[in-house]
């Protein structure tokens, strides 16, 4: 651990990391540009300059390229390094176009922040700038090459980190232009985090262009119910619309990136067809009425058909919150079926992983990135988990090589990330036991549970992609509640109400059911099929957990006030000419608050909160940190 | 459209690379004098031979500047403009030529024989100020070598065009 001082502090610095980095862990920004934490350092745009005074190396040095070393003396004050990065930058900003007022990235741009830290604020050059043809990038990404600053974050992302081979950097010298060979939507699955990686504007979010700037945004630390990999994130919003979503660093999930599913999918919190009152019988109603007609027509259910005609359905998208008072629900209004899940295969292959996995078997995206062998068990990542695929080629670019197992596990998947795989036929046939940190991937989809039993005596570690955002978390409450697939429940004939809480379920499962209500945020067909409707809050209208692939549950925290959008409001009404305090279509609860009212309507004893008993550690997860894994609680022989 | 036995002369040539990649440099060059300059048409039939994409050879087929990704003239005139020629009177030579052609730099004569391009060092410093004409290196150039050794190209073009009628 070298000990160097800069700027008069005393640093003692990690090894191996370069002065920039030193200096950063004490509190001062030294301005960069090609230096990223994900990319590391390309010596490109030379504005970290810094003066050593004494120590092994003098004189002026570009503190991202040089390494921490015992005994160093730093300013960055200096009057030479500061000189120099003020000249540095405005060379930088000679062809720089002074269009900060119409570009998305203003007041979010770090070459607006490091031009004025760097100590430039009059252009002095008069002539003419050097000007670039854009290109039509497809529905997602806007280029604008004239903002360019050449400091090749964007290429060393695409190509290197992320494997693409359709974009790049053309020309040279004065003439260096990042795009692809010719117009057209970039193929990698990775492409939006060009948008974050680029520190000034050539790429902004098209979906979000020219809606509102950084200081109105609507943001929260959030989680990307995509898929189970669960990427932190940050949604933006503003007038209660869901405006884009940017990643937000988690090192121990998904580091600084995350996938264009995640990111660009299109945002149901914003469907017009949204429910967004309670209704009875399709007649609009109080959220109190609502739930009482809802207990009573339970008990005409109940009445008409017995006991344990009832069916209270959750899903691998509801939160864990809600999954958590499900089985309460259940129990308040008498019912005979808990289900989290709606096929007895998908039930089984999650019930075999939490019941393989421990603390130490488990694998994260960390340990994926570690790997020295890779095998992809029945799983296609772009479906069932893209990030991960990410990780998988930052484990080949270190020498680890990938085996692709079974036939549900196509070879497409890894070209999309510019890395080669060997494909085999089972899961026994791949070396496992020669490499020191393998690590299986198994799809869940497709995935036989009886290879769990493979996996566990493999000595790997394995990550299983469970459906859902909060497919783990349902899991373990299934197993704990003995909760049983709605296919199962069904086919034994005696359902005859169901409850469906953010429950995808298909409408020829709920053609024999003669009751049917449905509380939910989206318009499934359950809700068409509902005779009572309660919406819910979407998962950025609310604080929430989610349990990823991992067992890792983590926090978001709500963005904005549940509502009416402002754009969906009718113009002739406005200004509303009555006072209140929520928004107009803002009296939406959580789908867990939902469930303590009825419950508390149903005359049973209510809990304090979501969480209590051995899930009371979840109440004070922190939305900024890194989540707790509570993996291997289900665990047969523990 | 490249002739099938050019292409497959190409693709054993790729095949006898350690990489692909470091054959692209030949294939682009012979793919060039083919054309006369490297057509969108030359990328793509590159990146097939080469099994690399058609942006991965636009990065080198750009980078390096006697790749021609326009239309050029049937000599292109390198004038080199780095340092020691420039010591040596290069800026001199480069407005002689462009005066002598009725050109500007970076344009072709209207009878399509000579395109004028700058050029960042020949290696031939010793010999400053030099200049490329065609495959063929001059140094110690003036105006009258220079104004020489244009008629003299001019005149070896024309002759080619003759025999290839």
């Amino acid at each position: 651990m070298p000990k160097l001082i800069i700027d008069d502090i005393a640093v003692e610095a990690a090894e191996g990391v370069s002065v920039l980095e030193a200096a950063k862990s004490v509190g001062i920004t030294i301005p960069h540009f090609c230096w990223h934490p994900a990319l590391g350092r390309a010596g490109a745009c030379r504005v970290c300059a810094v003066k050593l005074l004494d120590g092994p190396v003098k004189g002026i040095q570009m503190s991202c390229m040089l390494p921490a070393q015992e005994g160093m003396v730093v300013s960055t004050t200096d009057p030479e390094a500061v000189a120099l990065r003020r000249q540095v930058i405005e060379w930088l900003m000679i062809n720089h176009p002074h269009d900060c007022p119409v570009c998305d990235e203003g007041g979010e741009c770090q070459l607006q922040d490091f031009t004025i830290a760097c100590g430039h604020g009059t252009r002095r050059f008069v002539g003419p700038k050097r000007t670039h043809v854009n290109q039509e990038l497809g529905p997602y990404i806007s280029h604008e090459m004239n903002r360019c600053i050449q400091c090749y974050r964007c290429v060393r992302f695409y190509q290197e980190y992320a494997g693409g081979s359709d974009f790049g950097v053309m020309g040279s010298a004065g003439k260096v232009y990042y795009g692809r060979f010719e117009s057209g939507q970039l193929e990698s699955p990775f492409s939006g985090n060009l948008v974050d990686i680029c520190p000034t504007g050539v790429f902004t979010d098209k979906t979000a262009r020219f809606r509102a700037r950084y200081w109105d945004y609507d943001m929260a630390p959030s989680v990307c119910p995509g898929c189970s990999v669960g990427c932190n994130i940050t949604p933006v919003a503003r007038y209660r619309e869901l405006l884009k979503i940017v990643a937000r660093r988690n090192d121990m999930v998904n580091g600084w990136f995350i996938c264009d599913r995640g990111r660009f999918a299109p945002k149901g919190v914003n469907a017009p067809s949204r429910p967004r009152t309670s209704l009875v019988d399709g007649v609009k109603t109080g959220r109190e009425e609502a739930m009482d007609a809802l207990l009573r027509r339970l008990g005409e259910v109940a009445e008409l058909y017995g006991e344990g005609s009832i069916a209270v359905v959750g899903s691998t998208r509801l939160s864990q919150e809600g999954a958590t008072l499900l089985p309460l629900l259940a129990e308040s209004i008498s019912a005979g079926a808990l289900s989290y899940g709606l096929s007895a295969a998908e039930s089984r292959a999650s019930s075999g992983a939490i019941s393989m996995l421990t603390l130490e078997n488990g694998a994260s995206i960390a340990d994926v990135e570690n790997a020295d062998c890779i095998a992809i068990y029945e799983s296609d990542l772009r479906e069932e988990g893209p990030m991960l695929l990410l990780a998988v080629r930052q484990a080949w670019r270190r020498g680890a090589p990938v085996l692709l197992v079974g036939e549900n596990s196509p070879l497409e998947q890894v070209r999309g990330v510019g890395i080669e795989a060997v494909q085999l036929h089972y899961m026994e046939e791949a070396p496992l036991a020669i490499f020191e940190r393998p690590v299986v991937i198994a799809g869940m989809r497709h995935g036989d549970p009886r290879v769990m039993a493979v996996l566990d005596r493999s000595g790997a570690r394995v990550a299983c992609l469970f459906p859902g955002p909060n497919g783990h978390g349902a899991a373990l409450l299934c197993a704990e509640h003995g909760g049983i697939p709605l296919e199962e429940a069904l086919a034994k004939g005696k359902v005859k109400g169901l409850v469906a809480v953010e429950a995808d379920i298909p409408a020829e499962l709920l053609a024999g059911v003669p009751f049917v209500a449905s509380l939910d945020w989206r318009e499934t067909a359950a809700v068409q099929a509902a005779s009572v409707v309660i919406p819910t809050a979407a998962w950025v209208e609310c604080d929430g957990t989610y349990v990823n692939f991992e067992g890792r549950a983590q926090r978001f925290s709500r963005v904005m006030k549940p509502g009416l959008p402002i754009k969906e409001l009718d113009p002739a009404c406005h200004p509303p000419r009555i006072h209140q305090g929520d928004p107009p279509g803002g009296d939406i609860l959580p789908s867990w608050q939902v469930m303590i009212e009825m419950i508390r309507l149903a005359g049973e004893k209510v809990p304090d909160g979501p969480f209590s008993g051995s899930w009371a550690n979840l109440t004070s997860l922190d939305p900024e940190g890194e989540g707790e894994v509570i993996r291997g609680r289900c665990r047969r022989d523990s | 459209m490249i002739p099938e036995a050019l292409k497959n002369e190409l693709k054993a040539r790729v095949a006898a690379a350690v990489t692909n990649r470091e054959a692209a440099v030949d294939v682009m060059k012979r793919l060039q004098a083919h054309y006369g300059w490297l057509t969108d048409e030359g990328v793509h039939e590159s990146a097939e031979i080469l099994g690399m994409t058609t942006l991965q050879v636009e990065e080198l087929a750009t980078f390096y500047e006697m790749i021609y990704r326009r239309p050029v003239g049937r000599r292109v005139i390198h004038v080199c403009d780095s340092i020691s020629c420039w010591a040596m009177g290069g800026e001199s030579l480069m407005a002689h030529m462009a005066g002598h052609l009725g050109i500007g730099v970076g344009e072709t004569t209207s009878d399509g024989v000579f395109t004028l391009l700058p050029c960042c060092c020949l290696g031939n410093c010793g010999e400053a100020p030099t200049m490329m004409i065609g495959d063929t290196l001059y140094g110690r150039l003036d105006s009258a070598r220079a104004g020489q050794l244009l008629e003299e190209e001019r005149a070896a073009v024309m002759g080619e065009m003759e025999g290839g009628r």
